[in-house]
């Protein structure tokens, strides 16, 4: 037996409160008898439940077929033998080939569904992902880049390394970092096809090149443990409702001696003159806002202890704030001209805001513009920038 | 519109970009081969497609699947190998290996079955029914799942070629 046969390759679990049975990781085994342990476990499970059974494989990257028809002859003679039990198999948008399998077990019982999970568990996440965002994306990182470009090299940014920027959205950050610094590999990942068809558009169109855009869930990804010197996540933790499930996957995929480098804001602390009171009460009630969704954009400052609690080392924060004085005024204005179309729009509406409420909401956004544009004024927005190293 | 290059047997022209070759016995010594190659070779083909993780873990879905019927193949002794080439969205696996007659004709069943019209109904009924899957449902499996078109070519000695085009690129889930 070679050492590699002794590694762990696949877990199987059950959990009796949510009655959800979980098998994740690569499940090839030669004979079925290597399956055992995670049969009598399912077995067990179906003796126990009542109702529903979920069937967990988000987290299954591979499964051959003796696998697959193991598992699938259990479920299949529990619906015949009990037509009261339902099964709910859970299958990942991002692992392509589950879907399409486990998919078949639905039209050999009517008692199986197969539901695929994606961006509807992360409650709100949706007013971010599709469509809206992503002019306030591009000329935020517009922005940002400004500073980025300096702070990055003191967080393990250099040429030649391997990374990866999980939660990339349009990708633009990986094309400027890919200019600037020329990183051997970049992963690019965002759980967004739209934002990813746009990427690799303008990839096409630029003839860039060494950027690798590929569709995944921050929370479980499908790439390989300990690969990236670095892994970027600018501007992401904060809208997930567990930030540290992200960055778990973060800490994984990340090498021994890398680093990890995450920005977030805290959108309370954003400030202008004139007219500093309306612009405060505004951004003290976007967290509010987000905090309704289950969203923390004032996450920034708690950096260094979520990255303590992950398990890095060598923690290094810093701040930066983005303001008129950036370049052109217009596009500080610009982003927060798009930040109210979202924020005070559509947010505001889903939350059930009254009228009077939107409109004081509506102006914080007028006055800190106004103060942006203003001969004599001065917007800020601040960032928060923190990297850990993860332990040898 | 692209040119396309087509062979000699008029088909359009795959371009290689990786082959394994091993010996036949090496190769079924440890099972784990199967894994090892299919991620290894997924993996190295896969970079430069649009998602290339996504690519890569299917391709190595089907192709381990592939090798698991090779692995479980009444072999001669001789080599196997493995060759991976592109044309557009579609990967082409040929796997050349060597097999006694009996084994010929299995494969020669196997493929005409997964191009018959009843495949995915003879996949289902064996998901539903068998306790184990037959090789020859693993191959139907890769044409229902995975849109694989499979055949077979002449190869020398008591060798046979396994063709196997692969239109991962535009597979949705």
């Amino acid at each position: 037996m070679s050492p590699y046969n002794l590694l762990p390759r696949f877990k199987a679990q059950y959990d009796a409160n949510n009655q959800e049975f979980s098998i994740s990781g690569v499940v090839r085994p030669q004979a079925i008898d290597e399956l055992g342990p995670s049969i009598a476990l399912l077995r067990d499970a179906i003796g126990r439940v009542r109702g529903v059974l979920y069937v967990n494989v988000r987290r299954l990257t591979q499964m051959n077929n003796a696998a697959f028809h193991a598992f699938s002859r259990i479920i299949i003679d529990a619906c015949r033998a009990r037509p009261d039990l339902k099964f709910v198999v859970i299958t990942s948008s991002v692992v392509g080939w589950t879907s399409r399998k486990f998919g078949r077990l639905s039209g050999i019982e009517p008692n199986i569904t197969v539901e695929e999970y994606d961006s509807e568990f992360y409650p709100g996440q949706g007013f971010l992902e599709e469509g809206g965002f992503v002019p306030i994306l591009r000329t935020q990182t517009k922005m940002t880049w400004r500073h980025e470009r300096a702070i990055l090299p003191r967080h393990g940014m250099k040429p030649g390394i391997v990374m990866a920027d999980i939660c990339c959205g349009i990708g633009d950050f990986a094309v400027l970092v890919q200019k600037e610094f020329q990183p051997s590999r970049i992963v690019a990942l965002d759980h967004s096809i739209s934002s990813l068809d746009y990427a690799r558009r303008v990839m096409r169109e630029f003839d860039i090149r060494g950027i690798e855009y590929t569709y995944g869930d921050a929370s479980e990804m499908l790439l390989d443990e300990a690969q990236f010197d670095l892994v970027t996540c600018r501007h992401s933790l904060q809208i997930f409702n567990r930030p540290e499930l992200i960055l778990k996957e973060l800490y994984r995929i990340c090498k021994p001696g890398g680093r990890v480098y995450i920005t977030n804001e805290k959108n309370s602390h954003c400030l202008g003159e004139p007219r500093a009171e309306s612009i405060r009460w505004t951004y003290n009630e976007v967290a509010k806002l987000f905090g309704h969704f289950e969203m923390d954009v004032e996450l920034g400052p708690k950096s260094r202890r979520y990255l303590i609690e992950a398990g890095f080392e060598d923690i290094r924060v810093e701040t930066f704030m983005v303001t008129n004085l950036d370049g052109d005024p217009q596009d500080f204005a610009d982003v927060i001209a798009a930040w109210a179309d979202v924020y005070a729009g559509e947010m505001a509406s889903k939350r059930g805001d009254c009228p009077e409420f939107v409109a004081r909401f509506r102006q914080g956004f007028q006055d800190h513009i106004f103060a942006a544009l203003h001969p004599k004024g001065y917007a800020g927005w601040p960032i928060w920038v923190a990297s850990g190293r993860r332990p040898q | 519109m692209e040119p396309v290059h087509h062979d000699l047997a008029g088909g359009p022209a795959f371009e290689p970009m990786i082959q394994i070759d091993m010996e036949i016995k090496a190769f079924v010594s440890v099972w784990r081969h199967c894994d090892y190659v299919s991620t290894y070779m997924a993996r190295m083909i896969s970079q430069n497609r649009s998602d290339s993780v996504r690519h890569s873990n299917l391709f190595s879905s089907a192709f381990n699947e592939l090798l698991e019927v090779v692995f479980r193949t009444r072999h001669a002794d001789g080599e196997l190998a493995c060759r991976v080439s592109r044309h557009g969205a579609t990967d082409r696996i040929e796997l050349i290996l060597p097999c006694v007659p009996e084994e010929r004709r299995f494969y020669e069943e196997a493929v005409s079955q997964v191009a018959g019209i009843e495949a995915r109904e003879r996949y289902l009924n064996s998901v539903s029914g068998d306790l184990a899957p037959s090789r020859e449902v693993v191959l139907l499996e890769l044409a229902v799942d995975y849109n694989a078109t499979l055949r077979l070519e002449e190869a020398d000695g008591d060798a046979i070629k396994l063709v196997v085009d692969l239109p991962l690129e535009g597979l949705r889930n």
